[in-house]
């Protein structure tokens, strides 16, 4: 029983264990299970009388053990011993201490089938229990563990060494949850169960003896196993589950972003908040959320079942800020040190400074064990950080108590709740608050068709009158009916575990929908973000084919690049370009070439050329700029950012600097692989700046277009033909114009990059992210 | 409540001239403001008009609030009867009801409410006892607005933005529900003067916590920013307190100023969400024409992408070259003749007649060049405007550059230089230079008969030809045919120069025309259009201006 009871706390040492348990489970006699309960309870009524002494007799071993557990913790190979101490210790058990052994294995036996363990002990309660025996009940429900470890003791009395080994195992169940409360809590456990001996009222006046929870505590924990393989594999897929969905970043503002978001951060809450530390102990304390609209009297209806002034309430609203837990302290260190809602700070009272981050928890004897109610803020106040507290809670409980009042129950936002609940499938019981008694019948009624309508007319339902609040307290008579139902639920395991399981259950199914809705807004947005690059991409590509136009049909001679080239030619510069081999004419020929004409037809092609392209350019921003406002959502913000709608700010610098650099790419052309011919080179020699302009003005489509040329072909092509030679001229050709297109193609590979900039600070959704969310989603639902 | 010195009449003209003034940006909007804002725009002004042409002596109050809250029961206590049926079911009211204070006029008023017929009632003035300070009043108890039944039912909200007051009827339970502030207090914050809020069941409370209630409401509301929220408790299960919420509405009846601060306040709202859209602030005041240094600039550089300096210099560079071959000495241009051309060598003396053949003749305009040029002047001229306006000018300017490069083309091509053209006076020289050769030849001749009959006597010239074969005659043949030379070289380079000279004024001319008619083609083409953008952006800032008030 004891390993059984490690189990859950010690998740990733479970597997040596497993087959410990296994073994224990099947090979135990199930017939046991009726008699073993009651014989529990003699067993544990027998001990209380040795109490005292076994007690004292344990206090130093204790402490030993305390070490050496610590010592297992630290050592590498303490699962191993582990497994070893609890290995014999459960042989023995079976053996010899039929009472605690019996106990253990009903709790073990169950662990094959999903079946809640809880089960058990509630079955047998009921078999056990005789009505008499009504008060006692709860006390046995929580005691059983105690009863486990205190029967140790009595192992202890009658074998000695045996109980040694016991003990070990049950310290390490203890000791891990809250290792360091224990050894204190243990002393003062026995003084409590002392002074308490069997007398209820008495142990409800010692308030101060909280550390008693330490005990039962981790009794209940004990009994509450999920059957283990599907709790290991539940706690990977979970895992797993929680890591895929943290990793997510919604950076494109998308419609539907915010819910995506707003949702991501929901399931992660919850996952940590309840579902992974329920999954461990599924019969732990249930944690009842009351919940509902602002001044529908939550924190007066605690307050009345606490029969204390736990919560502030008051006429201003809306009244609650932090939650306030409040439980019975046999409970109290379950939800002190709580893994359940876990990443919020547990405070002493409410404070306005830890905003969202507190929760209040407070213990009253007047709660039933093992319920514990939790007060929420409003849902529907002004106060919008209260709304997402109240959902936050909400995502952490066990079952929902909504609140609502006479004159509130058609508000929409309560109806918005339980259409919340009612997709998560969660336990619902529904308070109608406030109700003036003369017209109690008929609002009632029409509540109650409503609720129907909506198909709720099965969800438990408690009506309270509206009635004079002293201290923050209703008239306890109004809270009977409702105190009764949680008396109920904390005495019937069963229908409680039930509860807890039917709610986890449904949550677990919401991941279902929630996840894939998730991936599904990531691919939407992965699919966004390629959209918007395509865009771009197709601006640009637009623009170069403009530039491709421009330079190949010889639209871009036009201007003052025709009026220089008239000039070049008309004025013979063209004619001086060659020039006749004769020894020692050449040297002094070259020079007096006319430079000025040469250089004006230059520049004024390099200004035509860098005009194109910053025109196309400008022509690609401005379109780039439009296609992403004519996507809703992402792309008005991304073209928000300053400067995406014209090119950046050097770009005609740099667009001129890139054409002077393929001019000079040319000359080094003609230089090095305009070969002439060698019948022309011996007769002429020829200029070759010169030369390369006049190829770049052929190039760029010379009398392709309107230009008219008598004769066979244009003037430049037939000059260059005859000069270089028709495969060279093709050569260099095919050169010369992929490396424009390369030149400009870099220009605008550093402008598409600005706009790509723009989408990746908004965030790069991540690939693969959404399959993993699936995969993560399928892996959850088979480890179910 | 606050009173302002003027009279209605006042605030009347001045809200006809803010409401023109939203009718101008409204026209003047599209495309430059945000759709949604000018449909609202367009909305209020419906309303204005509407509300401004029905009953002026009626004001309108609506009772509004959540369900359960009491407004039925306060219009019921208010006015005196049971005429909204009030219950605890949940909502309660689900048709608007009226009661009207003096019927007369109310009708047309109550139809453009859209208030069913059997929801309308009337205190006729007979049965009122001493009421006759609520005379105009028209009451509506609205239904709620926030139970699941207003999830499909927009009544409240239609009536909530028409009423000239709205009565908020909060109660101790409901005052701080977000349904109520954020969907409408926040949001109509301002509307100070025409909204009052009521703390209804006042009865609930103990008076010590009635008082925290209310501060604490008054403390919420300023907050969302009311600035001086009108709060008044009642209850209208006692009856207390409804008849100073009976006096506030006496007040604001008695002055019939409700309507008109109602539509003030909804167009401060929205003038302050247009502000919002388009700060005139940082707004530099736009130039209502665009200057001359930018008219300069933009023809500039359309000249530029024509090339009309290039144009020119072509033009007088051909000229200087292609005159040579008719006015030049002929003698240079023979001995030029004889020496070997590359051309011909490469077999390519046909590439020369081509040369020769350029005739120029058709300027164009560099479409890419044209572009730039009307991007820097839009550019220029939108520094620090609102994008939207940005885009406008430059769309504007933009409207025809696609026609523009051929349109240039087609203007110029008129005047563009023919580079071929000879003038009658070349010829001439020709003329003349090929008869002072002919004349040196004719000398050479001369020299030679009279060398050959007057110094070697190879026989005897007939008679009427003797004087040719005079030796005597030889000096005055050789300086006959010098100066022939040398008139020819004279001719030549002052010809030479004359050619020049006129090719430079030529240019000078042709340049000229060419700016002027470039400068035209701007004019009309982008300036223009440019133009108009701008006086439409002066006019729509004008607008923003005097719908401020």
């Amino acid at each position: 029983m004891k390993s059984a009871a490690n189990r859950p706390a010690h998740p990733g040492e479970g597997d040596p264990r497993l087959d410990d348990a296994a073994p224990q489970a099947s090979g135990g006699a199930p017939e046991e299970h009726p008699e073993s309960l009651g014989e529990q309870t003699v067993a544990f009524r027998a001990i209380r009388d040795d109490d005292v002494v076994s007690v004292e007799d344990d206090e130093p071993v204790r402490d030993e053990q305390d070490e050496s557990v610590q010592d297992d913790e630290a050592s590498p190979d303490g699962p191993g011993e582990d497994g070893d101490a609890a290995a014999p210790g459960g042989g023995d058990e079976g053996a010899d201490a039929g009472d605690a052994e019996s106990s253990g294995e009903d709790d073990a036996a169950p662990e094959p089938s999903i079946r809640p363990a809880a089960d058990d002990d509630g079955r047998d309660d009921g078999e056990v229990e005789s009505p008499a025996e009504d008060d006692a009940a709860p006390e046995l429900s929580i005691r059983p563990a105690g009863s486990g470890e205190e029967d140790s003791g009595a192992d202890e009395s009658a074998e000695g060494g045996d109980g040694s080994e016991d003990e070990d195992a049950s310290e390490d169940g203890d000791a891990t949850p809250g290792l360091s409360i224990r050894p204190a809590g243990s002393g003062e456990d026995s003084g409590a169960d002392e002074s308490a001996e069997d007398d209820d009222p008495a142990e409800e006046d010692e308030d101060a003896f909280w550390p008693t929870a330490a005990v039962s505590d981790g009794a209940r924990v004990r009994e509450a196993p999920v059957p283990e393989e599907v709790s290991e594999a539940l706690t990977r897929a979970l895992t797993a589950l929680r890591e895929s969905v943290t990793g997510l970043s919604f950076g494109l503002d998308l419609p539907g972003v915010e819910e995506a978001r707003r949702a991501q951060a929901e399931i992660l809450t919850q996952l940590d908040d309840y579902v992974i530390p329920r999954i461990h102990m599924s019969t732990a304390p249930a944690l009842i959320v009351v919940a509902g609209s602002t001044g529908a009297g939550k924190s007066t209806l605690l307050n009345t079942l606490a029969n204390a002034r736990v919560s502030a309430t008051g006429v201003r609203r809306p009244t609650t800020a932090t939650p306030v837990l409040a439980c019975h302290p046999d409970d109290h260190e379950w939800f002190a040190k709580g893994d359940l809602l876990g990443g919020l700070e547990r405070l002493e009272a409410p404070s306005h400074k830890t905003g969202t981050d507190g929760l209040v928890l407070v213990s009253t004897e007047r709660l039933p064990q093992s319920v514990a109610l939790l007060d929420t803020p409003d849902i529907d106040s002004v106060v919008e950080t209260h709304h997402e507290i109240a959902h936050r809670m909400l995502d952490a409980a066990d079952l929902w108590i909504f609140v609502t009042t006479a004159a509130r129950y058609a508000d929409a936002p309560a109806w918005r709740l339980l259409r919340l609940a009612k997709e998560r499938g969660a336990r619902l019981a529904i308070v109608l608050s406030r109700v003036p008694p003369k017209s109690r019948e008929v609002v009632t009624k029409h509540f109650v068709r409503m609720l129907t309508e909506y198909g709720l007319g099965d969800v438990e339902r408690f009506v309270i009158n509206e009635s004079k609040v002293t201290d923050g307290m209703l008239p306890d008579h109004e809270v009977t009916e409702l105190r009764l139902w949680l008396a109920e639920l904390s005495v019937d395991d069963q229908r409680r575990a039930q509860a807890v399981r039917s709610t986890l259950t449904g949550v677990l199914d919401s991941f279902r929908t929630r996840v894939p809705a998730l991936a599904r807004h990531l691919e939407a947005q992965v699919a966004f973000r390629t959209e918007l690059r395509r865009d771009v991409d197709a601006a640009y590509a637009a623009a170069m084919v403009e530039i491709d136009e421009a330079t190949g049909d010889g639209s871009l001679l036009r201007g003052e690049v025709l009026a220089r080239w008239q000039d070049f030619t008309g004025s013979g510069d063209l004619m001086r370009t060659l020039h006749l081999r004769r020894p020692g004419r050449f040297a002094g020929k070259a020079g007096h070439q006319g430079p000025e004409r040469l250089s004006a037809l230059k520049t004024a092609l390099r200004t035509a050329l860098e005009s194109v392209i910053v025109s196309a350019a400008q022509r690609a921003a401005e379109e780039a700029v439009a296609r992403w406002l004519n996507r809703p959502g992402a792309g008005e913000t991304l073209a928000a950012t300053p400067g995406l709608g014209r090119p950046s700010e050097d770009f005609v610098r740099r667009a001129g600097r890139t054409v002077a650099a393929w001019q000079e790419h040319i000359v080094q052309l003609i230089r090095t692989e305009g070969v002439t011919k060698r019948t022309v080179a011996r007769l002429v020699s020829f200029d070759v700046e010169s030369l390369a302009l006049i190829f770049a003005i052929g190039l760029l489509g010379y009398g392709t277009a309107e230009i008219e040329v008598a004769g066979k072909g244009a003037l430049p092509q037939r000059l260059l033909h005859a000069l270089l030679g028709a495969e060279s001229l093709r050569n260099i050709s095919a050169k010369a114009r992929n490396d424009l297109r390369a030149r400009i193609g870099m220009l605008f590979d550093d402008e598409t990059s600005r706009y790509i900039q723009a989408l990746d600070s908004a965030g790069i959704p991540d690939e693969a992210a959404a399959t993993r969310l699936y995969q993560a989603t399928y892996n959850l639902e088979v480890a179910r | 409540m606050t009173t302002v010195g003027t009279t209605p009449t006042q605030t009347r003209q001045g809200l006809g001239s803010r409401l023109a003034a939203l009718t101008r940006i409204v026209e003047l909007g599209p495309g430059r403001v945000d759709p949604k804002l000018l449909t609202e725009s367009g909305q209020l002004l419906l309303r204005a008009g509407d509300r401004l042409k029905l009953s002026s002596d009626h004001t309108v109050v609506a009772l509004a609030g959540g369900t359960g809250s009491g407004k039925s029961s306060l219009f019921n206590s208010i006015s005196g009867l049971d005429l909204s049926p009030t219950g605890v079911r949940r909502p309660t009211t689900a048709r608007t009801h009226a009661c009207v204070w003096g019927l007369e006029g109310a009708g047309p008023l109550l139809d453009w409410l859209q208030i069913q017929w059997r929801h309308r009632f009337a205190r006729a003035s007979a049965l009122d006892k001493g009421e006759s300070r609520l005379h105009g009043l028209i009451l509506l108890d609205l239904p709620d607005h926030d139970s699941i039944r207003a999830l499909t039912d927009t009544e409240a909200d239609r009536l909530i933005q028409v009423a000239d007051l709205v009565v908020w009827v909060l109660d101790p339970q409901k005052y701080a529900d977000a349904s109520t502030h954020r969907r409408y207090v926040t949001e109509l914050a301002g509307h100070d003067a025409v909204t009052v809020f009521v703390l209804n069941q006042a009865d609930r409370l103990a008076p010590e916590e009635l008082a925290e209630c209310v501060a604490d409401l008054d403390d919420l509301l300023r907050r969302e920013g009311v600035e001086n929220p009108v709060i008044v408790t009642t209850s209208a299960v006692t009856g207390k307190g409804v008849d100073n919420l009976k006096a506030v509405l006496a007040d604001t009846v008695s002055r019939r100023r409700a309507a008109i601060q109602r539509l003030e306040a909804d167009l401060d709202r929205l003038t302050r969400r247009l502000g919002k859209v388009m700060p005139d602030d940082d707004a530099p005041p736009p130039p209502a024409a665009i200057d001359d240094a930018r008219r300069i600039g933009l023809t500039d550089a359309l000249c530029d992408a024509v090339g009309v300096p290039a144009v020119g210099e072509a033009m007088e560079n051909v000229y200087g070259v292609r005159s040579v071959e008719w006015v030049g000495w002929p003698y240079a241009r023979w001995g030029k003749r004889l020496r070997r051309d590359p051309l011909s060598s490469l077999r390519l003396g046909d590439l020369k007649d081509e040369i020769r053949g350029l005739t120029g003749g058709s300027v164009s305009a560099q479409p890419a060049e044209v572009d730039n040029a009307i991007q820097a002047l839009a550019d220029g001229l939108t520094t620090g405007m609102h994008e939207a306006w940005q885009n406008g000018v430059r769309d504007a300017a933009r409207s025809r550059s696609a026609q523009l490069p051929q349109v240039l083309s087609e203007e110029l091509t008129e005047v563009a230089p023919s580079l071929d053209r000879v003038p009658a006076w070349w010829r001439l020289l020709l003329v003349w230079q090929y008869l002072l050769v002919l004349l040196f030849v004719a000398g050479l001749v001369w020299v030679g008969t009279a060398l050959a009959y007057g110094v070697f006597e190879i026989g005897t010239l007939p008679e009427s030809l003797e004087m040719f074969g005079d030796a005597a005659s030889l000096p005055w043949v050789g300086l006959m045919m010098l100066s022939v030379l040398g008139l020819g070289v004279l001719t030549a380079v002052a010809s030479r120069n004359v050619v020049v000279l006129g090719a430079a004024n030529e240019r000078d001319r042709l340049e000229r025309e060419m700016r002027r008619r470039i400068g035209s083609v701007a004019e009309g083409m982008v300036i223009e259009p440019v133009e108009r953008e701008l006086a439409r952006y002066n006019e729509f800032y004008g607008a923003m201006r005097s719908v401020r008030g």
